[in-house]
Protein backbone atom coordinates (compact mmCIF):
# COMPACT_ATOMS: atom_id res chain seq x y z
CA UNK A 1 0.00 0.00 0.00
CA UNK A 2 1.31 3.69 -0.89
CA UNK A 3 0.21 6.93 -0.76
CA UNK A 4 -0.34 7.21 -4.08
CA UNK A 5 -2.99 5.09 -4.12
CA UNK A 6 -5.52 6.92 -2.20
CA UNK A 7 -4.99 10.37 -4.15
CA UNK A 8 -6.41 12.23 -7.21
CA UNK A 9 -6.73 15.07 -8.87
CA UNK A 10 -10.16 16.20 -7.44
CA UNK A 11 -8.94 15.71 -3.94
CA UNK A 12 -6.04 18.30 -4.14
CA UNK A 13 -6.48 22.15 -3.63
CA UNK A 14 -3.32 24.03 -3.93
CA UNK A 15 -4.76 27.56 -2.96
CA UNK A 16 -6.80 27.46 -0.16
CA UNK A 17 -8.61 30.16 0.78
CA UNK A 18 -10.14 30.03 4.35
CA UNK A 19 -8.09 32.41 6.63
CA UNK A 20 -8.65 30.47 10.15
CA UNK A 21 -8.83 27.17 11.18
CA UNK A 22 -12.48 26.55 10.45
CA UNK A 23 -12.25 27.74 7.26
CA UNK A 24 -9.43 25.34 5.92
CA UNK A 25 -11.07 22.56 7.53
CA UNK A 26 -14.28 23.43 5.67
CA UNK A 27 -12.33 23.53 2.47
CA UNK A 28 -11.01 19.80 2.85
CA UNK A 29 -14.14 19.03 3.68
CA UNK A 30 -15.43 20.35 0.83
CA UNK A 31 -12.87 18.22 -1.01
CA UNK A 32 -14.81 15.25 -0.46
CA UNK A 33 -18.07 16.23 -2.25
CA UNK A 34 -20.53 14.90 0.44
CA UNK A 35 -23.70 16.20 1.12
CA UNK A 36 -24.53 19.37 2.78
CA UNK A 37 -25.74 16.98 6.10
CA UNK A 38 -22.53 14.94 5.89
CA UNK A 39 -20.07 17.70 5.96
CA UNK A 40 -21.83 19.68 8.66
CA UNK A 41 -21.18 16.18 10.84
CA UNK A 42 -17.65 15.90 10.01
CA UNK A 43 -16.91 19.01 10.17
CA UNK A 44 -18.17 18.74 13.90
CA UNK A 45 -16.04 15.66 14.23
CA UNK A 46 -12.87 17.17 13.13
CA UNK A 47 -13.57 20.19 15.13
CA UNK A 48 -14.06 17.34 18.28
CA UNK A 49 -10.52 15.96 17.62
CA UNK A 50 -8.69 19.34 16.87
CA UNK A 51 -10.35 20.31 20.41
CA UNK A 52 -8.74 17.41 22.11
CA UNK A 53 -5.26 18.65 20.66
CA UNK A 54 -3.87 20.28 17.05
CA UNK A 55 -3.21 18.08 14.54
CA UNK A 56 -1.03 20.77 13.38
CA UNK A 57 2.69 18.12 13.81
CA UNK A 58 5.12 21.24 13.14
CA UNK A 59 6.82 22.37 9.98
CA UNK A 60 4.01 23.78 8.21
CA UNK A 61 1.90 20.58 8.37
CA UNK A 62 -1.45 19.44 9.87
CA UNK A 63 -3.31 15.90 9.46
CA UNK A 64 -6.60 16.48 10.50
CA UNK A 65 -7.92 13.36 10.75
CA UNK A 66 -11.12 11.40 12.32
CA UNK A 67 -13.27 8.34 12.22
CA UNK A 68 -17.16 9.05 10.83
CA UNK A 69 -19.97 7.11 9.60
CA UNK A 70 -20.33 9.75 6.66
CA UNK A 71 -17.77 7.94 4.62
CA UNK A 72 -18.13 4.08 3.73
CA UNK A 73 -14.26 4.17 2.63
CA UNK A 74 -11.52 5.95 3.69
CA UNK A 75 -11.23 9.24 2.42
CA UNK A 76 -7.95 11.65 1.87
CA UNK A 77 -7.62 15.35 0.25
CA UNK A 78 -4.73 17.21 0.55
CA UNK A 79 -4.51 21.33 0.65
CA UNK A 80 -2.47 24.07 0.27
CA UNK A 81 -2.15 27.80 1.78
CA UNK A 82 0.65 28.97 0.90
CA UNK A 83 0.10 32.18 3.61
CA UNK A 84 -0.16 29.78 6.16
CA UNK A 85 -2.58 29.71 8.67
CA UNK A 86 -2.89 29.74 12.81
CA UNK A 87 -3.83 25.84 13.28
CA UNK A 88 -2.47 25.77 17.07
CA UNK A 89 0.58 23.55 15.78
CA UNK A 90 2.71 21.94 18.66
CA UNK A 91 5.89 24.09 17.10
CA UNK A 92 3.32 27.26 16.96
CA UNK A 93 4.17 28.26 13.60
CA UNK A 94 1.78 29.11 10.62
CA UNK A 95 0.27 25.62 9.09
CA UNK A 96 0.74 25.76 5.32
CA UNK A 97 0.11 22.13 3.91
CA UNK A 98 -3.19 20.26 5.21
CA UNK A 99 -3.59 16.44 4.66
CA UNK A 100 -6.99 15.30 5.24
CA UNK A 101 -8.03 11.58 6.31
CA UNK A 102 -11.24 9.92 7.34
CA UNK A 103 -12.31 6.87 7.41
CA UNK A 104 -15.57 4.70 8.22
CA UNK A 105 -15.81 3.64 11.90
CA UNK A 106 -15.73 0.04 10.98
CA UNK A 107 -13.22 -1.07 7.84
CA UNK A 108 -12.72 -4.28 6.53
CA UNK A 109 -9.61 -2.89 4.74
CA UNK A 110 -8.15 -1.41 8.18
CA UNK A 111 -6.31 1.29 6.58
CA UNK A 112 -6.90 4.47 8.60
CA UNK A 113 -3.93 3.72 10.90
CA UNK A 114 -1.35 2.97 8.24
CA UNK A 115 -2.51 6.02 6.14
CA UNK A 116 -2.13 8.08 8.95
CA UNK A 117 1.15 6.83 9.86
CA UNK A 118 2.42 7.08 6.66
CA UNK A 119 1.23 10.84 5.82
CA UNK A 120 3.12 11.47 9.03
CA UNK A 121 6.09 9.74 8.02
CA UNK A 122 6.21 11.64 4.98
CA UNK A 123 5.76 14.65 6.57
CA UNK A 124 8.35 14.47 8.25
CA UNK A 125 10.98 14.02 5.88
CA UNK A 126 13.33 17.31 5.65
CA UNK A 127 13.27 18.07 2.16
CA UNK A 128 9.22 17.90 2.53
CA UNK A 129 7.96 21.33 3.29
CA UNK A 130 10.00 22.98 0.53
CA UNK A 131 9.23 20.73 -1.92
CA UNK A 132 5.46 20.69 -1.02
CA UNK A 133 5.48 24.40 -1.21
CA UNK A 134 7.17 24.41 -4.67
CA UNK A 135 4.50 22.25 -6.56
CA UNK A 136 2.27 24.09 -9.23
CA UNK A 137 -0.08 21.65 -10.27
CA UNK A 138 -2.50 18.70 -8.32
CA UNK A 139 -0.19 16.33 -10.90
CA UNK A 140 3.07 17.69 -9.00
CA UNK A 141 1.56 16.60 -6.04
CA UNK A 142 0.82 12.95 -6.79
CA UNK A 143 4.79 12.92 -8.37
CA UNK A 144 5.88 13.97 -5.01
CA UNK A 145 3.86 11.06 -3.70
CA UNK A 146 5.09 8.89 -6.28
CA UNK A 147 8.85 10.10 -5.84
CA UNK A 148 8.47 9.29 -2.65
CA UNK A 149 7.17 6.00 -2.60
CA UNK A 150 6.23 6.03 0.80
CA UNK B 1 -27.74 10.95 2.07
CA UNK B 2 -31.48 11.65 2.74
CA UNK B 3 -32.98 14.37 5.25
CA UNK B 4 -31.42 13.77 8.80
CA UNK B 5 -34.17 13.69 11.98
CA UNK B 6 -32.24 15.63 14.49
CA UNK B 7 -32.58 12.85 17.01
CA UNK B 8 -30.59 10.36 14.68
CA UNK B 9 -27.78 13.48 13.42
CA UNK B 10 -27.23 13.40 17.87
CA UNK B 11 -26.97 9.22 17.20
CA UNK B 12 -24.78 9.69 14.90
CA UNK B 13 -22.17 11.60 16.79
CA UNK B 14 -22.34 9.67 19.46
CA UNK B 15 -21.60 6.64 17.85
CA UNK B 16 -18.65 8.41 15.85
CA UNK B 17 -17.69 9.76 18.88
CA UNK B 18 -17.35 6.27 20.64
CA UNK B 19 -15.62 4.55 17.82
CA UNK B 20 -13.20 7.16 18.45
CA UNK B 21 -13.05 6.94 22.48
CA UNK B 22 -12.73 3.03 21.86
CA UNK B 23 -10.11 2.86 19.89
CA UNK B 24 -7.83 5.82 21.84
CA UNK B 25 -8.67 3.59 24.98
CA UNK B 26 -8.10 -0.01 23.31
CA UNK B 27 -5.05 -1.58 22.94
CA UNK B 28 -4.73 -0.89 18.86
CA UNK B 29 -2.24 1.22 17.33
CA UNK B 30 -4.21 4.02 17.31
CA UNK B 31 -2.90 5.40 20.97
CA UNK B 32 0.65 5.18 20.09
CA UNK B 33 0.02 7.41 16.89
CA UNK B 34 -1.73 10.18 18.55
CA UNK B 35 0.81 9.92 21.45
CA UNK B 36 3.95 9.76 19.00
CA UNK B 37 2.56 12.05 16.40
CA UNK B 38 0.40 14.25 17.29
CA UNK B 39 1.69 14.81 21.30
CA UNK B 40 -2.16 13.79 22.44
CA UNK B 41 -2.47 13.12 25.95
CA UNK B 42 -4.23 10.12 25.54
CA UNK B 43 -6.19 9.50 29.08
CA UNK B 44 -7.26 12.95 28.79
CA UNK B 45 -8.57 13.36 25.22
CA UNK B 46 -10.67 10.29 26.00
CA UNK B 47 -12.12 11.83 29.66
CA UNK B 48 -12.78 14.49 26.91
CA UNK B 49 -14.98 11.91 24.73
CA UNK B 50 -16.53 10.56 27.97
CA UNK B 51 -18.37 13.82 28.91
CA UNK B 52 -18.83 14.65 25.22
CA UNK B 53 -20.89 11.82 24.58
CA UNK B 54 -22.52 11.60 28.05
CA UNK B 55 -24.13 15.54 26.72
CA UNK B 56 -24.82 14.16 23.43
CA UNK B 57 -26.99 11.37 25.31
CA UNK B 58 -28.75 14.07 27.26
CA UNK B 59 -29.97 15.31 24.48
CA UNK B 60 -31.99 12.13 22.84
CA UNK B 61 -35.31 11.76 23.52
CA UNK B 62 -36.52 9.38 26.37
CA UNK B 63 -37.67 6.72 23.57
CA UNK B 64 -34.93 6.92 21.67
CA UNK B 65 -32.74 6.72 24.91
CA UNK B 66 -34.04 3.62 25.63
CA UNK B 67 -33.93 2.07 22.43
CA UNK B 68 -30.44 3.22 21.67
CA UNK B 69 -29.28 1.69 25.08
CA UNK B 70 -31.08 -1.52 24.53
CA UNK B 71 -29.04 -2.00 21.48
CA UNK B 72 -26.07 -0.69 22.18
CA UNK B 73 -25.83 -3.68 25.14
CA UNK B 74 -26.07 -6.40 22.27
CA UNK B 75 -24.77 -4.46 19.52
CA UNK B 76 -21.46 -2.66 18.59
CA UNK B 77 -23.26 -0.17 15.77
CA UNK B 78 -26.69 1.48 16.91
CA UNK B 79 -27.03 3.20 13.80
CA UNK B 80 -26.48 1.67 10.05
CA UNK B 81 -26.83 2.87 7.14
CA UNK B 82 -29.99 1.33 4.19
CA UNK B 83 -28.55 1.39 0.98
CA UNK B 84 -30.86 -0.13 -1.99
CA UNK B 85 -33.38 -1.30 0.78
CA UNK B 86 -31.23 -3.48 3.22
CA UNK B 87 -30.28 -2.81 6.42
CA UNK B 88 -26.74 -2.80 6.68
CA UNK B 89 -26.76 -3.66 10.20
CA UNK B 90 -28.61 -7.12 9.71
CA UNK B 91 -28.86 -7.26 6.08
CA UNK B 92 -32.52 -7.68 6.04
CA UNK B 93 -35.02 -5.66 3.58
CA UNK B 94 -36.27 -2.68 4.59
CA UNK B 95 -39.95 -2.71 4.23
CA UNK B 96 -40.59 -0.10 1.45
CA UNK B 97 -43.20 1.83 3.44
CA UNK B 98 -40.21 2.72 5.83
CA UNK B 99 -37.48 3.28 3.29
CA UNK B 100 -40.03 5.54 1.29
CA UNK B 101 -41.06 7.46 4.52
CA UNK B 102 -37.11 8.56 4.56
CA UNK B 103 -37.03 9.35 1.23
CA UNK B 104 -40.45 11.17 0.59
CA UNK B 105 -40.41 15.29 -0.01
CA UNK B 106 -39.58 16.85 3.49
CA UNK B 107 -39.66 13.69 5.47
CA UNK B 108 -37.35 13.82 8.72
CA UNK B 109 -38.78 10.41 10.42
CA UNK B 110 -36.48 8.88 12.60
CA UNK B 111 -36.52 5.07 11.62
CA UNK B 112 -35.76 1.53 12.49
CA UNK B 113 -34.65 -1.70 10.91
CA UNK B 114 -38.54 -3.89 12.44
CA UNK B 115 -35.57 -6.92 11.95
CA UNK B 116 -32.55 -5.70 14.33
CA UNK B 117 -34.01 -2.44 16.02
CA UNK B 118 -30.83 -0.64 14.89
CA UNK B 119 -31.80 3.06 13.98
CA UNK B 120 -30.83 3.63 10.40
CA UNK B 121 -30.26 6.24 7.71
CA UNK B 122 -31.29 5.96 4.24
CA UNK B 123 -28.33 6.22 2.23
CA UNK B 124 -29.59 7.42 -1.60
Amino acid sequence: MVLREFFNKDVIALDLQGETKDDILKELISLLALDEKSEGILFKMLKRRENLGSTGIGRGIAIPHCRSLVVNRLRVAFGRKQAGVDFKAIDNEPVHDFFLIVAPPLEVSNQYLPVLGKIAQFAKESDIPDRLADIETPEDFLKLLEEKAV
Amino acid sequence: MAALHKQLEILLQIQDLKAQRDELAGATGERKVQEEQFHLNVDEAVEILDDKIAELEAQLQPAVLGRYRRISKGLPRVVVPAIGGICYGCFMSIPTSVASDAAGPGQEQLLHCENCGRFIYVVD
